[in-house]
C-alpha cells in the first residue's frame, strides 16, 4: 500500500488529478459537442446538394478542432484546479505520516485561502498539542525515575545506622547485657531485618510498575546459573534435610540476566522448602522448549487450595497453613517474580494439588526483551476471573444468572469447588439438564485454568 | 602502628556508628561528610583505606574517585553493586570492595581486616 502511495508522490497525475481532470474534460465537452453536432446537422440539412461534399469536410474539420481545443482547455484548467486541491492534501498526508512515526515537530504551510488551509491550521494546532503532551510525559517519566532513586536512598538510609547500633549493642560494644536485654534486642533486630526486606521488596515492585526494572543482559550459560543457584540453596534445604534434585537439559548460551533468573529461582526454591516437610525432596527442572526455556520447581509439600492458587501471585498474599502459622517473608516474593518474568514476556504459573504438592514453573525467552513495559502487579487477576465467571453464569442461566452469582459471592462461595457444588445442585433439582451442567462446568474449568 | 581509615558519608549517624565500630577494633578513624570534604581531609593525611558513600551532596562521587588513585577505596552504599558497575564506578584498580548498606558489623570488620592485611 505504502509503495503505491510513494510512487504516486512522484507521478504528475495523482488519483485526484486524474479524476478531476477527466471530469472537467467530459463536462467541458458535453455542451459544445451537442451544440456542434446540432449545428452541423442543421447546416448540412440546409445546404444545397453540391455544396455538401466540400463544406462537409471543412465543417467536420472545424468541428473536430473545436472539440479538441475545448478538450485541451478543459483538461488544462481541470488539471491545475485539481492540483490546487491535491497538492495541499498530499502535503497533509506526508505530514500525518511523519506524526505517525512520532515526529510531533512537523508543521504544514498551506496558503490556498480556503477550507483546506483551515484544515492545515487545525493539523498544526493538533500536532503541537500532541508534541506538548509527549514532552509532559517525558518529564513525568524522568520525575518518576528520580523519585524512585531518591525514595530508595531515603527509605533505606535510616536502616543502616539503626541496624549497626543494634548489632553493636548485641555484641557488647556498650557493656555486657542482661538476658532480658538480649532477648529484647533480638526481637528488635529481627523486625528491623523484616522491615528492611519489606522496603527492598516494595522498591522492587515500584520499579516493576514503572518499568524501571534493570536487567543486565550478558552471555549466560543457563544450565550453570541454575546449578549454582541450587548449590546456593542447598544450605537452607539441609536445615530440613530436604534433597534438591536437578534435571537440566542442554541449553545453548543465550543473552540473559543470570542474577534476575537466579533471583526468581531462589524465591521459588525458598517457598518450596518452606512448604515441604522434613526429609522430602524438591525437583528442579530446566528444559529447552521450541522458542523458550522453562524452569520449574516441584515440591511434595502441603499443596495449595484452589483459592490460594488463584491468589498466590498477589502482592502481600500469604498462605496460612493448617496450624495458622505464618511462614515469615514479605508476601511480595511471588509478585516480584511475576514482575520479573512478565517483563521479559515470559509466563509464571503454578500447578498444585492439596496435600500432594505444588509445581511452580516460569518461562524465559531465548532472546532478551530490552524494551521493558510497565507490568501491573499491584492489581489482582481475581477481578478478571470473577467477571468471566459472572458472564458465564448469565450465559447459562439467563439474566437471573448474575443475581445467583452475586448471592454466591456474598456467601463467599465463588471458588471452584463451591460453584461446582452449586451446579450439581441445579442438575439434581432438574433446574438445568445434566448435559448443560457438564458444559457449564467445563467452561468454568477453562476460566479457572486461565491462571496459567 | 594502627592503620587509618577515612570514613566518608553525609549522614552523621553512619559516620558515628562506623567510627565507633572501627575504633573498637583497633583502627584510627577520620571522617568526612562529602566527596569535597574527603579531598580536603586528604590534603592533611593519607589513610590506608577510604570507606566511601556514593550518594552524597556536592561533586559527584564518580568525579571524586578519579582524583584518588593511590589509596584503597571501598564503597559503602545503598546503591546496588550491579548498578554501580553499570554507572562505571568500579573501574579503577584501587577500588577493592563494595559494602551494601545496611551492612553487617562482623562482616564489615572481617572484610576491612582482609583489605588491610597486606
Amino acid at each position: 500500500m505504502d509503495g503505491n502511495n510513494i510512487q504516486n508522490k512522484k507521478k504528475l497525475f495523482s488519483k485526484i488529478n486524474r479524476k478531476i481532470t477527466l471530469l472537467f474534460i467530459i463536462v467541458g465537452l458535453i455542451a459544445p459537442s451537442i451544440a456542434i453536432f446540432y449545428f452541423y446537422n442543421i447546416t448540412v440539412d440546409s445546404m444545397a446538394e453540391e455544396m455538401i461534399e466540400e463544406s462537409a469536410t471543412l465543417l467536420r474539420t472545424i468541428a473536430i478542432m473545436i472539440i479538441v481545443l475545448i478538450a485541451i482547455n478543459a483538461g488544462v484548467i481541470g488539471f491545475f484546479l485539481s492540483k490546487s486541491i491535491s497538492k495541499p492534501i498530499k502535503s497533509l498526508y506526508n505530514a500525518t505520516k511523519e506524526v505517525e512515526k512520532g515526529n510531533f515537530d512537523v508543521r504544514i504551510d498551506i496558503k490556498t485561502g480556503d477550507e483546506i488551509e483551515q484544515l492545515g491550521h487545525a493539523f498544526n494546532t493538533t500536532t503541537s498539542a500532541l508534541g506538548k503532551m509527549q514532552e509532559e510525559r517525558n518529564e513525568i517519566d524522568n520525575a518518576k525515575t528520580e523519585f524512585l532513586s531518591i525514595t530508595s536512598h531515603e527509605l533505606r538510609s535510616p536502616m543502616t545506622p539503626m541496624k549497626a547500633q543494634l548489632q553493636m549493642l548485641e555484641q557488647g560494644y556498650f557493656g555486657k547485657l542482661k538476658n532480658k536485654q538480649k532477648e529484647s534486642l533480638s526481637i528488635i533486630n529481627r523486625n528491623a531485618d523484616r522491615l528492611d526486606n519489606i522496603i527492598q521488596d516494595f522498591l522492587e515492585i515500584s520499579r516493576i510498575e514503572a518499568a524501571r526494572l534493570k536487567f543486565n543482559f550478558k552471555e549466560t550459560d543457563m544450565a550453570q546459573t541454575v546449578k549454582e543457584t541450587i548449590k546456593f540453596m542447598e544450605g537452607f534445604a539441609k536445615e530440613k534435610n530436604i534433597k534438591l534434585v536437578e534435571k537440566i537439559d542442554e541449553i545453548p548460551i543465550i543473552q540473559a540476566d543470570p542474577d534476575r533468573i537466579s533471583q526468581v529461582l531462589r524465591n521459588l526454591i525458598n517457598n518450596a522448602i518452606k512448604f515441604s516437610k522434613e526429609d522430602s525432596k524438591i525437583e528442579i527442572n530446566c528444559e529447552l522448549k521450541d522458542n523458550h526455556i522453562q524452569i520449574s520447581v516441584k515440591d511434595y509439600g502441603c499443596g495449595l487450595t484452589t483459592e490460594n492458587q488463584l491468589r498466590i501471585f498477589e502482592p502481600f498474599y500469604q498462605v496460612e497453613n493448617a496450624n495458622r502459622r505464618r511462614h515469615g517473608g514479605t508476601g511480595l516474593g511471588l509478585a516480584i517474580c511475576r514482575g520479573i518474568v512478565e517483563s521479559q514476556k515470559g509466563k509464571i504459573w503454578v500447578e498444585s494439588k492439596e496435600n500432594m504438592g505444588s509445581k511452580f514453573s516460569f518461562t524465559l525467552p531465548l532472546e532478551p526483551v530490552r524494551d521493558i513495559k510497565p507490568i501491573k502487579v499491584l492489581f489482582s487477576q481475581k477481578g478478571i476471573i470473577e467477571r468471566k465467571i459472572k458472564e458465564e453464569f448469565e450465559t447459562e442461566l439467563g439474566p437471573l444468572g448474575s443475581i445467583e452469582f452475586e448471592e454466591l459471592k456474598n456467601k463467599n462461595a465463588i471458588n471452584k469447588d463451591d460453584i461446582f457444588d452449586y451446579i450439581n445442585y441445579l442438575v439434581d433439582k432438574f433446574i438445568i439438564p445434566a448435559d448443560r451442567g457438564l458444559i457449564f462446568k467445563n467452561k468454568l474449568d477453562i476460566i479457572y485454568g486461565e491462571l496459567k | 602502628m594502627p592503620k587509618t581509615i577515612l570514613v566518608v558519608d553525609d549522614e552523621p549517624d553512619i559516620r558515628q556508628s562506623v567510627k565507633m565500630i572501627l575504633e573498637k577494633n583497633g583502627y584510627m578513624v577520620i571522617t568526612a561528610e562529602s566527596g569535597d570534604d574527603c579531598l580536603v581531609k586528604l590534603n592533611d593525611v593519607k589513610p590506608d583505606l577510604i570507606l566511601l558513600d556514593i550518594m552524597m551532596p556536592g561533586t559527584p562521587v564518580s568525579e571524586i574517585v578519579k582524583k584518588i588513585t593511590d589509596i584503597k577505596i571501598a564503597f559503602m552504599s545503598v546503591v546496588r553493586i550491579s548498578d554501580a558497575r553499570k554507572k562505571g564506578l568500579c573501574t579503577q584498580d584501587n577500588i577493592v570492595d563494595f559494602f551494601q548498606k545496611p551492612f553487617n558489623v562482623t562482616d564489615l570488620i572481617d572484610r576491612v581486616e582482609l583489605i588491610l592485611s597486606d
